[in-house]
């Protein structure tokens, strides 16, 4: 959720290649209740920002490529409060989802400029210019790609300063649960930054709860 | 001046009366008083009318023209109380009029079975009537030479006896071989009441029988089926809804079998449009259209896409309708809602939700339950439930009083209602507290009734997900140690994995939480400890090693006492529950096994060189060790993980 800032969003190149890879499978750090914590860049010409972000999965349907939780920006400038929004997610498991967004005014180059941003997406790209990735097998990659679109703020009313217009890029590590996001949207600053790691909160280790929707 | 009527008295003295005509006036004024009036049959029942009419119906002489008249008045009496009146029904079986109605379906006269079969069609209209045993040869024979008649009430006594008695897979079966499908399709060119108990008696042949369906598709090269297809454009609207039935049954058995008619679509229109009937039609159509959409997500899709939701909305904002029509309005919309958002968003963008939060204090306990199931169903949305939808004062007082209704079922579905709604992300949960639902839970999780315990502690679990510390604290109190101990072990193996999620949660999060499963000597853990021991339940073993990691990533005391629950009695192979889990074939358990790894090895914990060395000595790093390349990439990244931090400490 960045401020809502008018610019030009000089489009960058499409990046080159790195190495990586990317995907989506069952991976238990990606489970309802986990969380992430960090921060997300929102420096633009005139300033350098950064806010600090948390995060918690509170939904996740893998055969429907579905996954939700809120995000809660904590520093945000012209909020008294932390800021949380609730976002769903779409799993590119290249089932349900593809790389290609096909909405959110998002293009198939604006797809691949910000997937291309992550290293992990690199191995993919040749196959993702094709078909949007409809052929690749996600399903032992070691990271796993989503779309997080906010849907709507939890503790504030829209008029709060803040855009929730947009949607972020994002690509998860199944390895140690670190996230990393881009934000899209037209009206932006553009990439802004989303980094986030899993929390363990002062515990020593990896707690997991859960519940079962009847 | 007209003529006074006899007493009631007066009559049934009449009744006994040794002059047959005198009894034949008499049995004819019973007949016409008691047609239509539930009060009337009541009252000549309490009368003692009923076997007075059946010792008529047993003595009287078939081949005589006065006894024919007799058997015939009679017989026409005793289907007239067993009409629509369960007790009626009671008291005709009690008389022991029964045999006789059967032995004088084959009586010489016409007129005579004429009327038995009337009566005995009666008789099988209520779930009183007697069996019907498809197994004897005799019996069958009998029945089939019913259906072969051309009488009407014939075919309509053999057809009632099949609506009636055709309950399990096997009488399916034993009907389908005997060719009573073949007699029922021919049926279907007779009079309008002969095709539709010919439907309805189809429908109860091939309900949920694989077996049967793919005999009846082929029947007739096809032929039977079209005729079905036909029969859903009928002017008559019970035909419509009857012949929409038997190919709900088809359909449902497989789809491929109406693949090319589109035949959902159409299907979703036929019942749809049946709303509008205000009769029973009207009442079953619902029913239907649940069974048609029930589980299946493509056709809550066409469903959706028809404006079924609007529709059945439509109904609901009526407000004299009758209960079986309420309840059958949520049940379709419960099965409408049970799978897809869009159907959910539907449903409380049109301010639904009002009208079921009223329905669930209605008097009849079926409308009650339906409410409740499909707040269950329309509850199943995080992205609602995260907004706080449902969490209002009204919702959750009316829900909590429910917990202790008079009728099981409504207590289990307002559990199934009660555990989606406390998932409630927010980490007070207080609206729930303050109106007492945590005592009531707690109260249901020692019922006798196990799904009633299982539900109860569901809705525990689910409401202790992501607690805060208050709430947690206010759970654990009111269930007690012992409580959660005994539920660990509980006879059900569903109850005692869903406690063992609960104190998964309950020990999760902050790190004073995990202090719970040590309370009063640690009657808990060692209630885990036997669990695992002995369950071969995945699950029980999947919840149970999330539960030891979130212990396991606690303080040291805290990690020592999950070694020793797994490793203590390493010589005599108690802990070879766990190495079982970690070869086990199932991809969520090894996982979870592998997560009590990494946080007892958790970097930077002071004891970890020496659990490390234990779980070397007890092979547990070789397994490991093996799993670095497992085909799962869950497990794969977890063994490497754990790998990882045991290597800090030196590969040997």
């Amino acid at each position: 959720m960045p401020v809502r800032v008018l610019e030009n969003t000089a489009p960058s190149q499409v990046s080159g290649t790195n190495s990586g890879g990317s995907s989506s499978q069952t991976c238990s750090l990606l489970g309802v209740g986990q969380a992430f914590s960090g921060t997300q860049n929102v420096s633009s010409v005139q300033k350098d920002e950064a806010w600090r972000v948390n995060v918690r999965i509170q939904g996740c349907d893998l055969e429907h490529g579905y996954l939700c939780g809120t995000m809660e920006a904590l520093n945000v400038p012209m909020a008294d409060t932390p800021v949380v929004t609730f976002w769903e997610g779409e799993i590119v498991d290249t089932k349900n989802y593809t790389f290609f967004t096909g909405k959110w005014e998002a293009t198939p180059e604006d797809d691949i400029r910000h997937w291309s941003k992550f290293p992990s997406f690199s191995p993919l790209l040749g196959q993702v210019e094709v078909d949007g990735g409809k052929s690749l097998d996600l399903s032992n990659y070691p990271y796993i790609f989503m779309r997080w679109k906010e849907q709507y703020f939890v503790n504030v009313g829209t008029d709060c300063g803040l855009t929730i217009a947009g949607f972020y890029y994002i690509c998860f590590s199944c390895s140690d649960g670190s996230i990393s996001g881009f934000y899209y949207d037209p009206n932006s600053s553009p990439y802004q930054k989303l980094e986030l790691k899993s929390t363990n909160d002062g515990r020593s280790g990896f707690s997991f709860s859960s519940y079962e929707l009847q | 001046m007209p003529a006074t009527r006899p007493s009631s008295d007066l009559i049934i003295h009449r009744l006994a009366s040794s002059d047959c005509e005198i009894k034949l006036k008499a049995i004819r004024e019973v007949k016409n008083q008691i047609i239509g009036n539930r009060t009337k049959k009541l009252s000549y029942i309490k009368l003692g009318a009923v076997p007075v009419l059946a010792a008529v119906l047993a003595g009287a002489d078939a081949d005589s023209a006065p006894g024919s008249s007799l058997i015939v008045q009679s017989a026409a009496a005793l289907g007239s109380f067993a009409c629509g009146v369960d007790a009626g029904v009671r008291a005709v079986l009690d008389a022991g009029a029964f045999p006789h109605l059967i032995r004088l379906l084959s009586a010489a006269d016409d007129k005579v079975a004429d009327a038995a079969a009337r009566s005995l069609r009666m008789i099988y209209q209520s779930k009183l009537a007697p069996k019907y045993d498809f197994y004897k040869e005799q019996d069958m024979g009998f029945l089939l030479s019913l259906l072969k008649s051309g009488n009407e009430n014939l075919t309509g006594l053999g057809a009632s006896i099949v609506i009636q008695s055709c309950e399990t897979s096997d009488e399916q079966n034993i009907l389908c071989c005997a060719g009573a499908l073949e007699r029922l399709i021919s049926l279907l060119d007779g009079t309008l009441s002969q095709r539709d108990f010919s439907l309805e008696s189809i429908a109860a042949i091939l309900k949920n029988n694989p077996e049967v369906v793919s005999k009846f598709v082929d029947l007739q090269n096809g032929r039977a089926l079209s005729s079905i297809i036909e029969l859903t454009k009928d002017r008559y609207s019970r035909t419509r809804l009857l012949a929409s039935l038997c190919l709900i049954c088809v359909n449902n058995s497989s789809s491929c079998y109406l693949q090319d008619t589109g035949i959902e679509t159409k299907l979703i229109n036929i019942l749809l449009e049946l709303l509008d009937d205000s009769g029973k039609v009207g009442d079953h159509a619902c029913f239907a259209f649940s069974s048609l959409v029930e589980g299946k997500e493509d056709v809550q899709k066409l469903a959706f896409e028809a404006n079924a939701i609007d529709k059945f909305n439509n109904h609901l904002q009526n407000c004299a309708l009758h209960p079986k029509r309420l309840e059958g309005i949520f049940i379709a919309l419960a099965a409408l809602c049970s799978k897809l958002e869009c159907c959910r968003s539907k449903f409380l963008s049109l301010q639904a939700l009002n009208k079921l939060v009223d329905a669930l204090t209605y008097d009849d306990a079926n409308v009650r339950t339906a409410a409740c199931i499909c707040l269950k169903n329309v509850s199943r949305s995080v992205k609602n439930l995260s907004a706080g939808y449902f969490m209002n004062e009204r919702t959750i007082a009316t829900l909590v009083r429910l917990l202790s209704d008079l009728s099981t079922s409504v207590r289990v579905a307002a559990l199934g209602a009660i555990s989606n709604l406390v998932i409630d992300f927010t980490p007070q949960k207080s609206r729930f507290i303050q109106c007492g639902g945590i005592k009531e839970l707690v109260q249901l999780t020692k019922s006798m009734d196990s799904s009633l315990r299982l539900n109860a502690v569901w809705a525990l679990r689910n409401m202790v997900f992501l607690a805060d510390k208050m709430c947690k604290e206010e759970i654990f109190m009111e269930l007690t140690v012992s409580s959660v101990a005994s539920l660990i072990c509980d006879p059900e193996p569903s109850v005692q994995e869903q406690a063992l999620a609960l104190v998964r949660n309950l020990v999760g999060g902050c790190m004073d939480c995990v202090e719970y499963a040590f309370a009063e000597d640690g009657i808990i853990l060692d209630a885990v400890g036997r669990q695992l021991q002995k369950s071969s339940k995945i699950e029980i073993g999947i919840q149970g090693m999330y539960l030891l990691s979130n212990i396991a990533c606690g303080n040291e005391s805290h990690k020592e006492a999950v070694m020793q629950l797994l490793f203590s009695k390493a010589e005599n192979g108690s802990h070879s529950f766990f190495s079982r889990f970690l070869l086990s074939n199932d991809s969520r358990l090894r996982p979870s096994a592998l997560w009590v790894i990494v946080n007892l090895t958790f970097p930077a914990s002071p004891g970890a060189f020496d659990r490390i060395v234990k779980l070397r000595n007890a092979g547990i790093v070789s397994q490991i060790k093996k799993m670095v390349n497992d085909p799962c990439m869950d497990v794969k990244l977890r063994a490497r993980q754990a790998l990882a931090q045991i290597i800090t400490f030196g590969d040997n």
